[in-house]
């Protein structure tokens, strides 16, 4: 199992490994292995009990298409947004200044997302609608 | 994460850029928010503290998980044709696995370990026997939906939980039935103990009511230290339902607390000492009657342990209210304070004229203050006095609050009155629960 995948699972909260004993066992999982390797197999004689899986509801996941790309970003307007966490506004308009050097025809327009990092800000939504071909962002630390 | 998702459904092609410490996180929320292809691009960690001359060099770098140069990636983000994986519409149900897990018990041991659903100590195995009886100490229904949990709200998705699940976890922590009514009202609050942050958060829950004698809760000496089967395994499911429940707690995908808090291994759990205490009960204090049972939450950075050896407390000398002052200034304002006091404190400060909790939460609002100057070098201030037309006259050396309203600042009082000693929490007040909805 790839660790794009485990980690996929894992924060769906599915364990790889009891996804793989419900594929080997259909109903119940067989904790004869594990996501490290540690090998719980029964020993001869030893007494097999069953253990109740302790995880709770995940909601189902909606997919969504992705937006048309770009031809091209030269000769159109990028949004530079930052979600306000230090360092990110330092860091885009270093950006801005590595487009003005190595692609002069983009421009840019730096824009700091209003409130917390998780809240929406509709106003910018609808700048970014009306104006931005593409929109970078700087997430995060 | 969830931003870009937006714009991209608004017809706006995205790269969002994080740094490599963020990878898992950022893939797995991409996934979880349905759109598992958003273009993600990296550079080192971290941007925060590096100078614009360093930060430049890492746009003239490479991608650290493509190796290829970081720019180039960014505008590919924005220009690479799409895929039908990019496009795919639709809709799934995760998997958590399945319903039983089978094994000797030192295979279930390390099943449940390495499979993210322990706090990596010993566990007592859930077995269908076991899980019943914590059943019965519930007139709840095993498949009553109990509330939802998050890592963080509007980063991942809410869990949803029932009763069994929470007897399921509460078996694994080690808890008697008996104490189960208190472990679905802790679960039923919304607050996880582990939640996402790259903070290392702290949760805390105090116990009121006759709930704590009926279940021998400790309340005296040693009460937030392991000396009660009773508080640690009660404050030791508040993890398993959070993990659990709630997927929380998964190092490096939902958890990303840089060190990590000792208090999560079985949480603050503070039964109120109400026989010794000189004022009114915390829950009473909320609206409660004295014979209600009831848990009330808090969140926040911690405890400084150790903090508070009053000697003063009983010993009326001028020094003491700077004391106090000087121990509850250190705390951030982002968060509020609680204080957690020994009985013989409480009544100390009776004597000193602080006749009820809410005497001495004013006192200490209006005297715990500090400078705009200082204020604003913060970085987590809270920032409400600093927000507003009223801050626009404000003087680099005006002195202000360090909390904006006396309500941040709580009061319990537990203990054994061996010594006049006082803690600060540096932890907001959430919500307070009903356990007796739960029994």
């Amino acid at each position: 199992m790839d660790s794009n995948r485990r980690k996929l699972l894992s924060l769906l909260g599915v364990s790889p490994a009891a996804l793989l004993a419900a594929k080997a066992t259909g109903a119940k999982g067989v904790a004869g292995g594990d996501a490290r390797g540690d090998n719980g197999a029964q020993v001869a004689g030893e007494q097999t009990v069953e253990g109740l899986n302790p995880r709770g509801i995940p909601p189902a996941v909606q997919l969504f298409a992705m937006a048309p790309r770009l031809k091209t970003v030269e000769g159109k307007t990028l949004y530079l947004v930052s979600d306000g966490f230090p360092g990110a506004g330092t860091f885009l308009h270093e950006m801005q200044i590595w487009f003005a050097k190595h692609m002069p025809s983009v421009k840019t327009v730096y824009r700091l997302k209003a409130g917390s990092f998780t809240q929406e800000d509709p106003a910018l939504n609808a700048e970014i609608k009306a104006h931005a071909n593409g929109v970078i962002m700087a997430i995060g630390h | 994460m969830s931003h870009c998702i937006e714009y991209e459904k608004m017809g706006i092609p995205t790269a969002p850029m994080v740094t490599i410490a963020f990878h898992d996180l950022a893939e797995n929320t991409a996934q979880n928010k349905g759109m598992p292809s958003l273009r993600i691009c990296y550079t080192p960690h971290p941007v925060w503290g590096k100078s614009p001359a360093q930060m430049y060099a890492y746009l003239e770098g490479d991608d650290p998980v493509t190796h290829k140069p970081l720019m180039p990636e960014v505008i590919n983000a924005l220009t690479k044709p799409l895929t039908a994986a990019d496009t795919k519409t639709g809709s799934f149900t995760p998997s958590v696995g399945p319903a039983t897990f089978s094994g000797t018990l030192d295979g279930l041991q390390k099943y449940y370990m390495n499979n993210g659903m322990t706090d990596f100590m010993t566990i007592v195995i859930p077995t269908q026997e076991r899980v019943d009886a914590m059943l019965k100490g519930t007139s709840h229904h095993p498949d009553e939906m109990v509330g939802e949990l998050t890592p963080a709200r509007g980063l991942y998705p809410d869990w949803k939980f029932t009763v069994k699940h929470v007897a399921i976890s509460a078996v694994m922590a080690g808890c008697d039935p008996s104490y189960f009514p208190v472990v679905l009202a802790i679960a039923s609050s919304g607050l996880p103990s582990l939640s996402s942050s790259t903070n290392s958060f702290a949760t805390a829950a105090i116990i009121n009511g006759p709930i704590r004698d009926t279940l021998n809760m400790n309340y005296g000496i040693g009460a937030m230290g392991p000396f009660s089967d009773v508080n640690a395994t009660i404050g030791r499911a508040w993890t398993m339902v959070s993990k659990n429940c709630g997927n929380c707690g998964q190092a490096g995908q939902t958890y990303l607390g840089t060190q990590g808090n000792v208090v999560s291994f079985n949480n603050l759990i503070i039964p109120e000492n109400e026989k010794d205490s000189p004022w009114t009960p915390f829950h009473v204090q909320k609206g409660f009657k004295a014979s209600d049972n009831v848990v009330s939450v808090f969140f926040g950075y911690g405890i400084a342990q150790g903090q508070g050896g009053l000697g003063s407390a009983v010993t009326p000398v001028p020094a003491f209210d700077e004391g106090l002052v000087s121990n509850f200034a250190p705390m951030t304002s982002i968060f509020g304070a609680l204080g957690v006091l020994d009985p013989l404190v409480a009544k100390a400060l009776v004597q000193r004229g602080y006749k009820t909790k809410e005497q001495l939460s004013d006192w200490l609002q209006k005297n715990t203050t500090l400078t705009v100057k200082d204020a604003r070098t913060m970085l987590f201030t809270g920032g409400f006095s600093l927000r507003g037309p009223q801050a626009a006259n404000l003087k680099p050396d005006d002195l202000i609050p360090h909390w904006p309203k006396p309500e941040m600042i709580n009061m319990v009082v537990v203990g054994g009155e061996t010594n006049p000693y006082y803690q600060v929490a540096n932890m907001s007040y959430l919500r307070s629960i009903s356990i007796d909805k739960w029994m």
